[in-house]
């Protein structure tokens, strides 16, 4: 795929979160853990890819692929989204952790777009947030209903954070040519400038439900709960890289885990998601259903 | 004059056609219809879609083709779907509202006051029940049996339904 275009790999990024992550949801299909939450999945899963396919219209010009060829004729190395997006769904805890992590830095990323100087991007990301405030709600919800306990939930959700934090930061991963784009205006604020903003939020959200610890390195909540056999149970000490507290705020100040989803660096998870993802496509090109 | 008069026959035939997840309601009822143009050679129309991932858009995009192709004569017949301006739940009709209701789907705008966001169950949402009227309704969930729906129950006749999702 090219690289010389921003708007091509900003599209993309955005795309292929929304298409990734919108894969993850609709795997709860079938398996919430009732049935209104098995709906609600489903349907932001929904919501996520339509959202993706709007992305790749406004793409297809650019990248000479159609929506379908985006979605799921590329290779893997090939997808710009963020490796936090393809991680596996794990358990309730850390679904909601990074359904509230993504949907909290998604809103953060397409507000600032709504003031995009390429009007075919701003119309487009306008339609789109009527839809993602429902989705922020919801993760919203269940992050403050899981922190309020009782004390299994909300230690499920600490480690759902603690594995999904650190990962998370990388979703402000700069598209390549984002100077051209901050330019031209296509992009109104640069992704480190939105991060801090993200950051901020994030700090005092999780400060508030008592949390902020995981954003700093720390010996995890569980260690104070002792199993049922009275033993307080081992977990490896969370550092989260590239960040720090600065004069009561979380500051990023390098490079962060997860890095490299811009450019197409995925896992082994990706890996399985995209056979799974691509498969009928693969075996029947141009199949439409 | 011909023009203004070949504008208002295909409003009246897309107002022949129904969200087919919604029969009871056109997409002019629906506030689809964002914009009619017509002259010798072609007519165009551009609808707005309710929700990006609508799955019966497409349908719908046929169906008005069809529909708007019994006026058109020898006219070529162009209907595009455009995002601007965004559609949102003000945009459907008095009739439209009133259809919703009779169809079992309470209109977030039977509410007293102001809108509400309630992501969780929760009391007190205060949509009218469409089939007893009462407003001692929760909203159970945020979504529904398609993107455009929320989940309500009803506490004074003890019923489940369904309300659009306001936007």
């Amino acid at each position: 795929m090219p690289d010389e275009d921003g708007r091509l790999s900003l599209l993309l990024s955005l795309a292929d979160d929304e298409l990734i992550i919108g894969h993850r949801h609709s795997e709860w299909t079938g398996w919430a853990p009732h049935l209104e939450e098995d709906i609600a999945f489903s349907s932001i899963g929904q919501d996520e890819m339509a959202h993706a396919r709007l992305l790749y219209e406004l793409a297809e010009p650019l990248a000479g692929r159609t929506p379908d060829e985006l979605a799921l004729g590329r290779q893997p190395k090939e997808y710009r989204n963020a490796v936090i997006c393809e991680r596996p769904n794990g358990d309730w805890g850390y679904t909601i952790a990074r359904h509230y992590l993504y949907d909290t830095a998604d809103d953060v990323r397409t507000r600032a777009l709504e003031a995009s100087s390429w009007s075919d991007l701003a119309d487009a990301v306008k339609v789109i947030r009527l839809e993602e405030t429902y989705h922020l709600d919801h993760a919203r919800a269940w992050f403050t209903r899981l922190a309020q306990g009782p004390v299994t939930a909300r230690d499920r959700l600490t480690r759902g954070l603690e594995q999904a934090v650190a990962e998370s930061l990388a979703l402000f991963e700069a598209p390549a040519g984002e100077e051209a784009l901050l330019a031209d205006g296509v992009v109104a604020r640069s992704s480190e400038d939105l991060l801090a903003e993200w950051l901020g939020q994030l700090g005092s959200d999780l400060e508030a439900a008592s949390l902020d610890y995981v954003l700093a390195a720390h010996a995890p909540v569980g260690d104070l709960v002792p199993t049922s056999s009275g033993e307080a149970e081992e977990r490896p000490t969370l550092e989260v890289p590239g960040i720090e507290r600065r004069d009561g705020r979380w500051v990023h100040t390098g490079a962060f885990a997860g890095e490299g989803g811009r450019r197409g660096r995925h896992g082994e998870d990706f890996q399985a998601l995209w056979e799974e993802m691509t498969a009928l496509y693969r075996q029947v090109p141009g199949a439409s259903w | 004059m011909t023009t203004t008069t070949l504008e208002g026959q295909v409003r009246e035939v897309l107002a022949t056609v129904p969200d087919p997840e919604i029969p009871v309601c056109s997409i002019v009822d629906l506030g689809m219809v964002e914009r009619v143009a017509a002259d010798d050679d072609a007519i165009e129309v551009d609808l707005l879609p309710t929700f990006i991932g609508c799955p019966a858009k497409d349908i719908i995009g046929q169906e008005a083709e069809r529909a708007v192709r019994e006026v058109a004569a020898h006219r070529e017949v162009r209907i595009r779907f455009v995002l601007r301006p965004a559609w949102t739940t003000d945009r459907i009709t008095e009739a439209g509202k009133a259809a919703l209701r009779e169809f079992g789907i309470a209109p977030h705008w039977d509410r007293g006051s102001g809108p509400v966001v309630v992501p969780l169950m929760k009391p007190g949402s205060g949509v009218r029940c469409p089939y007893c009227g009462s407003t001692r309704t929760l909203q159970e969930s945020s979504f529904g049996a398609t993107p455009c729906r929320a989940q309500h129950f009803c506490s004074a006749c003890r019923n489940p339904f369904e309300g659009f999702k306001e936007k």
